[in-house]
């Protein structure tokens, strides 16, 4: 269990893991942010914020970096095993997640700036924002979870992400509609397209940034199994 | 349906049921070679061993880890009867050779030696040549043909991995080798007599870098011909070399099990705190 209470013997080493962790949390601020911000600027049209997301991926990339050269160092100099071991390789793969979602980000400003030359409609962009909010609160929620290693959290909003993708099918049902009832807007309308496809693929990367704190807490890989299944491999049930 | 099964398993010739989770070994698929049930042990009124029991299986590396007084190498000289020589040294419970109780008064001690070999921290090379340290096991059975030796002694260099350094020079003493070199000729001495099980006793923490990876490397292929059991106190190299480790802490076994799984996500936190070096 990594809720090891227990200190190391190495107050070093004890101190960079706790390094490695809280830039982790900042990474995923920063990337929680790009998401708003990148939202934001596609329901308000405000190019400006657009630019911002798109220069700030820079940070993000580079946050990826450095955690990821501080994890090989701990690799390389402290041997890390077990809980050690998994909090390392559970946050080398975490950062990708969350670089991933970054550019997910990027991907919406670039679809805001394209859709502010065009005309608005009528509803304002709701259906995306409502996607967007739901994989906001993924992710937030995600984060919590791995600040706490609360598994019971990270299961809840891993849970989520099925319906993340529900009302992501939703739209896209919605959004041919609107192709085909009026073809002048396809062309806005594949960029609200590209846009929901992206939000989806937050919530994906957040579901994944879960799997990796079940992993990193108890040890037990639920990659590629489903919600029922990883509850019951959390639990020490058999599955089949 | 089966058929179905097989070949999306071997997909592109890769095999991937090897390849899917879970460790590599598991103790239900194992011959047993050496067991312990309920063994207790006493160094006069003090206990250093408490109620243990485990199984060694056969042709695969076991290592005993554990802060230092844990009683690992008092275990570990159990199993040829090394505690012998303490007068003071009280046993119960039993310790099993192949289902033959190790100190049934029946055993011959000189016969378990030769079919249970020990290796210690410092080489131990007799003041003779190599080629003599290597012969010397098989010269007290009273083999003294010359060629049965000259073969014995390139057999058991070449299985210690030492041949090509010293086929030149059999006849140098050993008290001029390396200590890599010189825990190399110990082994071959303790190959020579073929014994069944390999008893190691931190045989590398006296040696550079390169030396101990060479006797891991050693270890490695010797496991294909004996069952080796390993006390070390560097953790990485229990890691390395085992296919089991049992974790002993004041004179109880806390966990044994698959090496992959206990560095991993051992079940035990007393065994997470040992080896993430926490304090307990």
């Amino acid at each position: 269990m990594v809720s090891n209470n227990s200190q190391h013997i190495s107050q070093q080493f004890e101190n960079e893991l706790q390094d490695i962790r809280s830039r982790v949390l900042a990474m995923g601020g920063l990337v929680e942010q790009q998401v708003a911000n990148a939202m934001e600027a596609l329901v308000t049209g405000d190019t400006e914020m657009a630019r911002e997301v798109i220069s700030f991926d820079e940070q993000v990339n580079e946050m990826e970096i450095a955690i990821d050269e501080e994890c090989i160092q701990i690799i390389a100099l402290r041997q890390p095993t077990a809980s050690d071991l998994r909090l390392v390789t559970g946050i080398e793969k975490t950062i990708t997640d969350l670089e991933r979602i970054g550019d997910e980000s990027v991907r919406i400003a670039r679809m805001a700036i394209n859709l502010s030359e065009k005309d608005r409609p009528k509803r304002n962009y709701r259906e995306l924002q409502s996607l967007g909010n739901h994989v906001r609160g993924m992710l937030r929620d995600a984060l919590d979870a791995f600040a706490r290693f609360d598994v019971e959290m990270a299961l809840r909003v891993a849970k989520e992400d099925r319906e993340v993708d529900a009302e992501y099918e939703g739209i896209l049902r919605q959004l041919m509609t609107y192709m085909m009832e009026d073809t002048r807007q396809v062309s806005r309308v594949v960029d609200m397209m590209w846009s929901a496809r992206s939000l989806e693929r937050i919530g994906d990367h957040a579901h994944n940034v879960c799997e990796h704190i079940i992993y990193l807490v108890e040890g037990k890989d639920v990659r590629h199994l489903s919600i029922e299944k990883a509850e019951k491999v959390v639990k020490g049930e058999p599955i089949d | 349906m089966q058929a179905v099964n097989e070949q999306k398993n071997v997909a592109r010739g890769i095999d991937i049921e090897s390849m899917t989770r879970g460790p590599r070994v598991s103790l239900a698929d194992e011959t047993i070679c050496l067991e312990v049930k309920d063994f207790n042990l006493f160094y006069g009124e003090k206990q250093a061993l408490h109620g243990i029991n485990m199984q060694i299986p056969k042709n695969r590396v076991t290592a005993f880890i554990g802060p230092s007084g844990c009683g690992k190498s008092t275990l570990l000289r159990c199993f040829n009867r090394m505690n012998d020589l303490i007068d003071t040294v009280k046993m119960d419970g039993h310790l099993l050779l192949d289902r033959m109780e190790i100190n049934s008064p029946s055993v011959n001690v000189a016969d378990l030696r030769r079919q249970v070999g020990m290796v210690f921290q410092k080489p131990n090379p007799f003041p003779k040549s190599i080629y003599e340290n290597v012969a010397y096991g098989l010269r007290l059975q009273g083999v003294n043909d010359r060629a049965t030796l000259d073969k014995v002694v390139e057999k058991s260099l070449k299985g210690a991995a030492l041949w090509d350094e010293v086929k030149d020079r059999l006849h140098e003493s050993a008290m001029g080798m390396s200590g890599g070199q010189q825990q190399r000729l110990v082994i071959a001495r303790a190959i020579a007599i073929e014994p069944e099980v390999l008893l190691l006793d931190e045989p590398a923490s006296a040696l550079d870098p390169l030396s101990t990876l060479k006797i891991e490397e050693l270890i490695y292929e010797l496991k294909e011909k004996y069952t080796i059991v390993i006390v070390t106190h560097n953790m990485q190299q229990a890691a390395r070399v085992s296919d089991y480790t049992a974790f002993l802490y004041m004179g109880e076994l806390i966990e044994f099990g698959a090496t992959d799984e206990l560095f991993t996500n051992p079940a035990k936190k007393q065994t997470e705190d040992y080896i993430t070096g926490r304090y307990g």
